[in-house]
């Protein structure tokens, strides 16, 4: 997978772990568990922030533009379809050898895409 | 509750990285997504080590990677250190991102906490088998994965 799409997926899976910490009945049954969901968010915020600086701007402007629209700004093309929107995908999109070797969007709802192994 | 797990009951690794992968592995996932799924899980247990017991660990995360709940659960008689508690019992499971939201990865940790918290984290300790385990946190275990 190319790299700039692995960060993005990372970033992605990065901000549900610290969305997750804080809701509310989450952020209880950790403590229930003896976790300290606070201390590992902030820590997670960091993390997010470093991962993030490594992210080609154009990109990561884009993401954060798509996260704060659809709450999702990466998502798994299921059966040739965008999961996002639920678009079909043009033919060339998937005829492509090395599809996730390249920073691709969905052509309807401009999510970041990527093919499921 | 409803949920399939797979067993490893005789680990092998000595440290939190190679225990991660070694539960990973039972998933059969493509290397790309197995070590995307492995940067999510150790970012979080850099974040915060997850050991929710003495002697329990408990990775998890929410992603985008797996489309169904994938639980694994693992024992280790000589402990895998986490990093700094000795861990014998590793309960690792990955929710998928659903549009419904994090409801019912919330209801699995709920699930967990109320088995850990009434007695069930000695017994998970105790147990010998992997089906004993698995029934201990009231998951669906096939007994085709893992060693008895």
């Amino acid at each position: 997978m190319n790299r700039e799409l692995e960060k993005l997926v990372s970033l992605h899976d990065l901000d549900i772990m610290i969305s997750d910490l804080a809701n509310k009945d989450i952020n209880k049954q950790e403590k229930k568990l003896g976790l300290s969901p606070d201390t590992a968010s902030s820590e997670l915020q960091k993390m997010r922030k470093k991962l993030a600086s490594t992210i080609q701007r154009k990109h990561l402007d884009l993401y954060n533009q798509l996260a704060g629209y659809y709450g999702n700004a990466v998502v798994p093309v299921v059966n040739h379809r965008c999961s996002g929107c639920l678009t079909q995908l043009p033919t060339a999109y998937f005829a492509s050898s090395g599809r996730n070797d390249h920073v691709d969007t969905c052509p309807s709802c401009g999510r970041f895409i990527y093919w499921c192994d | 509750m409803d949920r399939q797990c797979f067993c490893i009951w005789n680990m092998s690794s000595k440290n939190r990285e190679d225990a991660i992968a070694e539960l990973l592995k039972e998933f059969s996932f493509q290397k790309t997504t197995e070590n995307l799924l492995q940067n999510a899980l150790e970012t979080r247990e850099l974040a915060e080590p997850t050991v929710v017991h003495e002697g329990i660990a408990m990775p998890h995360c929410r992603s985008i990677l797996v489309d169904d709940f994938m639980i694994v659960v693992g024992k280790s008689t000589k402990g895998i250190p986490w990093p700094e508690k000795k861990i014998s019992i590793i309960v690792l499971f990955i929710s998928p991102v659903k549009p419904s939201g994090p409801v019912e990865h919330m209801e699995l940790i709920k699930h967990l906490a109320k088995i850990l918290s009434s007695g069930g984290a000695e017994k998970m300790l105790a147990a010998k088998s992997p089906s004993e385990g698995a029934s201990i946190l009231k998951f669906n275990y096939d007994g085709n994965s893992g060693d008895e």
